[in-house]
């Protein structure tokens, strides 16, 4: 079994939000010209790692199905005259670079997954195992413009962050547990029956619900708040 | 900083010269693989460096170009429930199929849908290969690979699985072409990696690789990885080059002992390949630099796999390409040009950088 405690949460569930009230909302607190250029899922994660962001520097947990679709969106409508800057800023996983080298704070371990019938889990896992204390794992969507339309990006906006710790202390919110699934290990080859969607996971951490249940083929998580 | 050792069982490797092997006897005779090619492929451009697989074209098609060489390339990755509970795979790529939602907005033809997201493109790949659901996608831009053996590592090491696998892949599209070319480093020069020149450019390569990773044993051993991020800027280090030197450090000590040379990122462009081989020239000043970009090009998020498979060619064989492609004055003395033939080298440093200032390293060494 790996364990972890939660000693921060944060999340910001912006829904359907237009991008230009994201904006607006989180733009207090930041410097005009990041407000300016970051991308709304930039935003987003920099607005939820606000409380945590000093514990970043030694492993960073990143995910996020689709990134940044609306830079991306945006790219590819500039051919055959591309812009440098929607190029490097649509990159698979900008939205933590974007926060950091703002504040210009490095990290040791920056690990971002991209997707995946269990990419919560997966990147949990990857948290979960990371020898540094604390590990924070981060993510969310941002709403796609066109690519939206044609299931290739996000319906909704969101982002979340976590600070997890290898034992409890005064600062726990929560105890968060991994177990192996029931059943034959090398008979659960399936493609996750049962696993936990990106969005879900969202859903529990921003309404604080106990969960205990089956989050990929391979694992049973367990989530109590204390 | 703690390590998790690992054995580097099978593997292998697909560059526009061929396998491993081949990508490796190329080398040795100073090939380029690189050929100008209109930066937007049938749709015209600027010519520009790029290394693709024998008779791909830059136009992604559906289903995509690649899929035989992936086939062919994985025959020869070894039997097992891959994507099973013990045997997860870790796929990795800076582009996965983002080449296809490129043709579907030219083109408007949904079929390219299928693959062009990162999850739709690798499940179309685990189809394909056979695999179950215990894969992780990750992407990291240009360290993506380095970051997936970091994480199958840590799953070997933890006694969470008996073998873990690493897929990479990064094939072209105009759109990783045009990107690179809006940045400027992507023009009509070939490059010349960590050679003090006028005008800095890189080349873009087709590239594909696996690795097994198991508890160690005999044979060849990842003795320590290790990432860092500077978060500087996206698209440049700062000037004194630390975030190198950080990198390696832990390395250097865990090598200590060991005749090392070092295979470097050196994609060609100027400042980036100044600081890597002064940073490296300082802390290893016995140590050989070489960097192989000059002639297959960038393999982008697979570079840190691609080239150990091509490392461990040259560990094996005892001669290690130059850097093709280079001619003197290069940035450090310690940046070796030509062929080195001597033998008595045991171990490798494979280092690679990407975008955001991150940078990854590892040790390779027989057991």
């Amino acid at each position: 079994m790996l364990e972890g405690y939660v000693s921060y949460v944060g999340t910001d569930d912006a829904g359907g939000e237009d991008p230009a009230a994201t904006r607006a909302r989180l733009r207090a607190g930041l410097s005009p010209g990041f407000s300016r250029r970051a991308t709304v899922l930039g935003l987003l994660i920099g607005g939820v790692l606000r409380g945590v962001m000093e514990q970043c520097g030694g492993t960073t947990v990143y995910a996020s199905a689709y990134g940044e679709t609306r830079t991306l969106a945006d790219f590819l409508d500039t051919f055959p005259h591309e812009s440098p800057t929607l190029f490097q800023t649509s990159i698979h996983p900008s939205a933590v670079q974007q926060v950091m080298i703002e504040r210009k704070l490095p990290i040791r371990e920056y690990v971002p997954f991209a997707g995946g019938p269990c990419l919560a889990a997966r990147a949990l896992l990857a948290a979960l195992l990371s020898p540094c204390d604390p590990v924070v794992f981060c993510g969310g969507e941002e709403r796609g413009s066109w690519m939206a339309d044609i299931g290739v990006a996000s319906d909704r906006s969101f982002a979340f962050a976590l600070a997890l710790r290898k034992s409890r202390d005064a600062s726990t919110l929560a105890r968060l547990r991994l177990e192996p699934a029931d059943g034959d290990p090398e008979a659960r080859t399936g493609s996750a029956p049962g696993g936990m969607a990106f969005p879900a996971w969202f859903d529990l951490l921003h309404s604080r619900r106990n969960f205990n249940g089956t989050v990929s083929a391979e694992w049973r998580l367990g989530l109590e708040w204390t | 900083m703690a390590f998790c050792p690992v054995q580097l069982g099978a593997h292998g490797c697909l560059t526009a010269l061929g396998d491993a092997a081949q990508t490796h006897a190329a080398l040795l005779r100073g090939e380029r693989a690189l050929s100008l090619v209109p930066v937007h492929g049938s749709a015209g451009g600027d010519p520009v460096p790029l290394a693709l697989l024998p008779g791909r074209s830059l136009d992604e098609t559906s289903p995509p170009s690649w899929l035989p060489d992936v086939k062919r390339l994985m025959r020869g990755c070894p039997e097992a429930p891959w994507g099973g509970a013990r045997h997860p795979v870790f796929v990795t790529s800076s582009n996965f199929g983002v080449g296809n939602l490129y043709e579907f907005r030219r083109t408007a033809l949904a079929s390219h849908l299928g693959y062009g997201t990162p999850e739709a493109c690798v499940g179309f790949i685990g189809r394909e290969l056979g695999w179950g659901g215990n894969v992780s996608i990750v992407s990291h831009a240009c360290v993506s690979a380095n970051v997936g053996l970091v994480l199958a590592a840590r799953q070997v090491a933890s006694g969470l699985a008996d073998q873990a696998l690493v897929f990479t892949f990064d094939f072209l599209s105009p759109f990783v072409a045009g990107g690179f070319h809006a940045l400027k480093i992507l023009n009509s020069e070939f490059p010349a990696p960590y050679q003090a020149r006028a005008t800095g450019s890189i080349g873009l390569g087709d590239g594909a690789a696996f690795a097994v990773l198991r508890r160690p044993g005999t044979g060849w051993i990842i003795a320590g990885q290790t990432l860092h991020n500077e978060m500087h800027h996206f698209t440049a280090f700062p000037p004194d080059g630390a975030g190198f030197i950080a990198c390696i450090e832990p390395l250097v000590r865990l090598a200590s002992g060991r005749r090392l040379w070092i295979k470097g990122h050196g994609t060609g462009t100027l400042d980036s390949g100044r600081l890597e081989a002064e940073a490296f020239g300082r802390v290893m000043p016995s140590c050989p630099l070489v960097g192989w970009k000059g002639s297959i090009g960038h393999t982008l998020g697979s570079n840190g796999l691609v080239e150990l498979a091509v490392a461990v060619e040259s560990l094996r064989s005892g001669r290690i390409p130059g850097t093709v492609g280079s001619a003197a004055p290069a940035f450090s003395e310690t940046v070796a040009l030509e062929p080195i033939t001597d033998g008595s080298f045991d171990g490798v440093l494979c280092a690679s950088n990407a975008f955001g200032g991150a940078h990854a390293a590892l040790l390779l060494c027989h057991a």
